[in-house]
């Protein structure tokens, strides 16, 4: 297998690695145990596999290990770093916006990523942001409340 | 009570917002090595020779496994019966089933060699569909008919099996032709359901390893008592033996029901001695497992007044290519397609068919929804030409507290005509805003199934409480339900009570995670499990001692006191079903005349559920289930092209997005205790699903003149039926 | 599901070195930017490719600039990128919304503009309002660069114009047209139609024809005659008609899970009258 040297920050711990060229970035977290990004359609349809790639939210399933490169990915794992849930994943206990959970780590992300570029959204503006992400128990209302829910907490 | 009732946060909340929840997926033993599977491209064939040579040389491979080099071994499963092999043997019945399992070092190698895989196959003639292979001159799946597993909550009955008749339902009461005959109104139409796939997000997955004698396996399945079963069997195992431990379930909807991959991955570990993982992709997943098709044929007939006087239902499902669960479902699909009403005369005929199409099993609804949708718009329909309110005409009919809709089984445990108001006052029919349609439904399903379950409460030293219970925690919410439960009944904080669950090396036995029995069954036997504790420190300290102190007084240092409970087909839980599931749910719906696309702009929903011991969790029971009815009813279908699927993928089988989600909802709870669970509890978690796709069809109907009689709902058919000429149905 | 074959990374730093190594590479390598559709493809195992030529990283391929009445898109610019730059939202406002929806955020956030048009899948957004546009590639070669409408670098189903050794370098749409349009039907992941209009309305009537194209029915985009629209009135019904007529006429649909062909036709008249009809809310 070709593989490549990378410099990267993994939830904030910079580290150089080789990597197979043709390594998934879902497969080099999870190795590392880095297990809250789930992989389910493949696609890049579902979403379930969110994490944050420079801020913005990517599909781990299919970007190449390699693009960490010289960038910094953050997973649902880094969220409570300082020992407090992030204001989603708390808004996201209160709203009841969670069932099985598999989805749960790619919604949280994918609304983090949200809030952080638009702190203040519509409706409207989390339903078109979370459309790309499918959560099949919920029936996403409460997770549309938990993201509003959360930007008001973000705002206090 | 202190806890039951209260919306306390779920338990596994913090571990599944921070991603640490464990599923089977995230696991790994050591050693472990990576199955891929290689699959059939052909409908129906007979397998000549595999060419296993090339897949051998992949570097990392350990070995190739084919159904026929494991001669000695039956490598058949089934709970109803067994004839679904692990892997084909001699023949394939389907495109996608598995012929060949590569066990290797990595994931890679074993994909890469899985390909490699070359099979010289001798085509044989398919049946595609279940109409055409019921009748004369099919290719015939399984011409050697193996015998039923005789379990009596599974097993029936029905007419002889011969042909391609996987499973039967008949029966009836009254004189059917005569009242047909008699009525003022008769309708007659046949409706079509799709196939579906649950798409539960995590994707069936098991590692399995033997230890010291015993088969372990940490697997997605929603039944591991079950999965145990078809182990012990496959490798003639004791009970004992078989350890099937399931972590968190990324989603089950029925859809993880009984034994899935399980058998391969210990297949795997049989032959090289090697922890192996079995990881299916989504593709794989739906090549696993459907829901049955079903083409309804239905009529009802009506006095002028109203009154229903008879129906009669014709159905043939779609059951694919091995039994699976298709003989429970159509079993249940008879039972709940005439719906809750007084009907003095019904006949019932399902039968379940093979074909060379992917196996049918449980989805949530399982039989109820692709019943409904007939019953329901014939009662819309009827009411239109009877010129009778359609809330009225069901009232007329519906049955009343307590009584009967099966001769003989337990009457009905709800106050349907009070939800049926609440759920038309919420959609305030039937007054639809300008341009929308209303439409609105019921449905009772017999719940519970066979309602054996066992408990086992644990006493600890420091005045802490443990259960183990058998029940998969699928997202359901049972850990949290199970531990206010415990909680209540042991006059315990939340913080002082835990749940151990679903390893059957561990916890007791329970018959399923299934048919929305959790609450109820399992909740029952942990009372009883409590009641036994609680009995046992009155015997060792006196009645109202704490059993902190009963355990050290008894055992002076550490110890603890144990209780089991069970539920069992005895005494009040002899009459069948346990409790009964109402589904009662409605929408308010637009059509864009142009293309066709409908949007369901409110839905509504009516929670029967006797008592609800987590309001918070009934409510995303309710809309979670109500929503994946709006899947089945607006998009989701899984589409043959010739012999192989269509859309085996999350990109052309769509379901539900956040953008489909209606602008109001609203998810009553009627409260009643008057089920058989816990403080008057019942079920929850499919009701709502079942009369959804009669309800959209019908408000769709009273916006383009004319009631569909087939499902999905897709822009295009829409479309369509506003275009036809036809009168209505 | 799904693991690419192994493969060699190249980063060039420059245009030019890229140019290079696809001349010296040939079929064995693929340009890669946001890999959204290609990682895809080779994870399904459709396409294999020896060599990967990253663009991302090369500083001449980044950035969106306004000068000269035209927007100049880099090939390594994000969907993402389209839907948030100032100058997109004030020049061209109908592209950045069409950006916007295009397939979900993450596919936004990776995905190139660029890469998109260079894949050529049929069923894409941004070709059908590029094309009605006027917008142009700009493609660079061993032989020096070139540049095409985009209407002709599109050929047909994954099938461009772009030479062995040519990259596409940038993007470059026409700015200060009258109001652009897209408007879209879909079903499943991606779009079953799309038709972007482009025109002008003076005192509610149209000056002179609107350029309607239709895009994901066909292979390539499709222009739709719309005369009839020249000097009518918004609420001119015959004149919809008409252009809805003749819309579905100029598309050949074929049978597929977003719809039969009948219905895709329909659909496309529906969606040329509506494209047009939005040009009176821009």
């Amino acid at each position: 297998m070709s593989a490549t040297t990378i410099t990267t920050r993994i939830n904030g711990r910079e580290q150089t690695l080789r990597v197979d060229n043709a390594e998934l970035l879902l497969d080099l977290l999870r190795d590392r145990g880095l297990t809250g990004a789930k992989p389910s359609c493949e696609m890049e349809v579902c979403g379930a596999c969110t994490v944050q790639l420079d801020g913005l939210p990517v599909s781990a399933c299919t970007t190449l290990a390699v693009e960490l490169d010289g960038r910094s990915v953050e997973t649902v794992e880094h969220l409570d770093a300082g020992g407090e849930l992030h204001p989603v994943q708390q808004a996201f206990l209160e709203r009841s916006a969670l069932q099985c959970g598999f989805c749960t780590p790619g919604m949280v992300m994918t609304a983090k990523a949200l809030l952080e570029s638009n702190p203040q959204p519509t409706r409207d503006e989390v339903t078109h942001w979370l459309e790309g992400s499918i959560c099949r128990c919920t029936g996403y209302e409460p997770i549309v409340d938990a993201v509003l829910t959360a930007a008001q907490k973000m705002a206090a | 009570m202190k806890v039951a009732g209260q919306s306390v946060p779920r338990v596994d909340g913090p571990a599944k917002v921070t991603g640490r929840a464990r599923y089977a997926l995230d696991l790994t033993v050591p050693g472990m090595t990576h199955g891929a599977v290689a699959r059939s491209d052909r409908a129906h064939a007979r397998i000549l020779s595999v060419d296993t040579g090339e897949a051998e040389a992949v570097n990392g491979v350990l070995e190739v496994i084919t159904g026929a080099s494991l001669a000695p071994l039956d490598l058949r499963f089934g709970h109803v019966v067994r004839d679904h092999p692990a892997l084909a043997v001699d023949r394939v019945l389907y495109h996608g089933e598995p012929v060949a399992l590569v066990v290797a070092e990595t994931r890679r190698a074993a994909e890469r060699a899985a390909r490699l895989v070359s099979v010289d196959y001798e085509d044989l003639p398919a049946v595609m569909d279940a109409d055409e292979a019921l009748g004369e001159g099919a290719p015939v799946l399984h011409p050697e008919r193996i015998e039923r597993t005789k379990d009596e909550g599974l097993d029936q009955g029905g007419e002889a099996l011969v042909g391609n008749l996987c499973a039967a339902a008949d029966f009836g009461w009254g004189d059917v032709d005569a009242a047909l005959a008699a009525a003022d109104l008769v309708l007659e139409g046949e409706y079509r359901y799709p196939m579906l796939y649950g798409y539960a997000m995590e994707p069936y997955n098991a590692i399995a390893s033997f230890e010291e004698g015993s088969l372990v396996v940490y697997s997605t399945a929603q039944h591991p008592y079950m999965v145990r079963e078809d182990l012990a069997r496959i490798f003639a195992l004791p009970l004992a033996r078989v350890r099937v431990v399931v972590p968190y379930v990324g989603g089950g909807y029925g859809s993880k029901s009984y034994t899935k991959v399980e058998p391969l991955a210990a297949l795997g570990a049989y032959v090289t001695g090697r922890p192996v993982r079995v990881a299916l992709s989504v593709e794989e997943s739906i090549l696993t497992t459907r829901s049955d098709g079903a083409r309804v044929r239905a009529r009802s007939a009506f006095a002028a007044d109203g009154t229903l006087l008879a129906r009669d239902f014709d159905v043939v499902m779609d059951s694919g290519a091995y039994t699976d669960n298709s003989p429970v479902v159509c079993a249940k699909l008879a039972n709940r397609c005439f719906g809750p009403y007084r009907i003095g005369a019904v006949r019932v005929r399902v039968r379940s068919a093979f074909t060379n199409t992917v196996p049918a099993s449980s989805l949530r609804g399982f039989g109820a929804p692709q019943g409904n949708l007939a019953g329901e718009l014939q009662m819309d329909d009827a009411a239109d030409r009877l010129g009778i309110d359609a809330l009225a005409l069901r009232l007329k009919n519906v049955v009343r507290p307590g009584e009967e809709i099966l001769p003989g089984k337990r009457g009905i445990d709800a106050d349907l005509p009070a939800d049926l108001d609440l759920l038309t006052t919420s959609l305030g029919w039937p007054n639809a805003p300008e341009g929308r349609g209303i439409g609105f439904g019921i449905s009772a399903s017999d719940a519970g199934a066979h309602p054996t379950s066992v408990a086992m409460v644990r006493l600890h030293a420091d005045g802490s409480a443990s259960a183990a219970v058998g029940a998969t925690e699928l997202g359901q919410g049972s850990r949290t339900v199970l531990s206010q439960i415990l909680a209540e009944q042991l006059g315990l904080p939340m913080e002082k009570v835990a749940i151990v669950a679903a390893d059957t090396g561990v916890t007791p036995y329970e018959r399923t995670t299934g048919a929305s029995r959790t609450t109820a069954l399992v909740g029952r036997s942990l009372m009883a499990a409590c009641a036994d504790a609680k009995r046992r420190v009155a015997e060792l300290a006196g009645e109202g001692a704490e059993f902190a102190d009963a355990i050290k007084a008894f055992f002076g240092a550490g110890g603890e006191i144990i209780g089991v409970g069970a539920v069992r087909r005895h005494g009040e839980f002899r009459k069948m079903p346990p409790f009964w599931e109402i589904g009662c749910s409605g929408v308010v719906a637009a059509v864009d005349a142009e293309t066709g696309r409908v949007r369901v702009e409110q839905l509504s929903t009516v929670g029967d559920v006797g008592f609800a011991i987590n309001p918070a969790l009934v409510h995303g029971q309710d809309l979670g289930a109500a929503t994946m009815g709006l899947g089945a009813a607006l998009s989701e279908q899984l589409v043959y092209d010739g012999q192989t699927l269509a859309n085996p993928n999350v990109v052309d089988y769509r379901v539900p997005r956040c953008s489909d989600i209606p602008e109001r909802l609203d998810q009553i709870l009627a409260q009643r205790q008057d089920g058989i669970g816990p403080y008057g509890a019942k079920g929850a978690g499919e009701g709502t699903l079942n009369p959804v796709g009669a309800a959209v069809a019908a408000a769709v109907g009273r916006i383009v003149g004319r009631y569909p009689r087939e499902l999905p709902l897709t822009p295009e058919r829409v479309w369509r039926l506003a275009q036809t000429e036809d009168a209505r149905v | 599901m799904m693991l690419p074959s192994d493969f060699e990374l190249h980063r060039p730093a420059t245009v030019g070195e890229a140019v290079a190594l696809r001349a010296e590479l040939g079929e064995a390598a693929a340009l890669y930017a946001g890999g959204t559709e290609l990682l895809l493809a080779m994870k399904l195992g459709v396409l294999d490719y020896e060599h990967l030529i990253d663009l991302k990283r090369i500083a001449g391929l980044r950035g969106v600039t306004c000068a000269g009445g035209e927007l100049r898109i880099g090939a390594a610019v994000t969907h993402r990128e389209l839907e948030t730059h100032p100058d997109v939202v004030r020049e061209l406002p109908g592209l950045a919304a069409l950006e916007r929806a295009v397939a979900n955020v993450r596919v936004r956030a990776a995905g190139t503009l660029a890469g998109n048009l260079a894949f050529a899948e049929p069923h894409a957004d941004p070709p059908a309002l590029l094309v009605a546009l006027g917008a142009r590639v700009v493609l660079v070669g061993g032989e020096g660069s070139r540049e095409l409408a985009l209407e002709d670098f599109l050929v047909g189903a994954y099938e461009t114009e772009l030479g062995e050794d040519e990259l596409i370098e940038a993007i470059v749409v026409p700015v200060g047209a009258p109001g652009a349009v897209y408007r879209k039907f879909q079903v499943l992941e991606r779009p079953a139609v799309g038709v972007a209009a482009v025109g002008n309305l003076v005192g509610g009537v149209f000056d002179g024809a609107p350029t309607v194209v239709v895009g994901a029915v066909d292979e390539r985009p499709v222009r739709v005659g719309a005369e009839m629209l020249d000097g009518a009135a918004l609420d001119d019904e015959g004149a919809f008609a008409a252009l809805a007529e003749a819309a579905a006429e100029a598309v050949e649909p074929v049978d597929d899970l977003s719809g039969s062909e009948d219905y895709k036709r329909h659909l496309t008249g529906v969606l040329a009258k509506r494209a047009v009809q939005a040009l009176g809310d821009v």
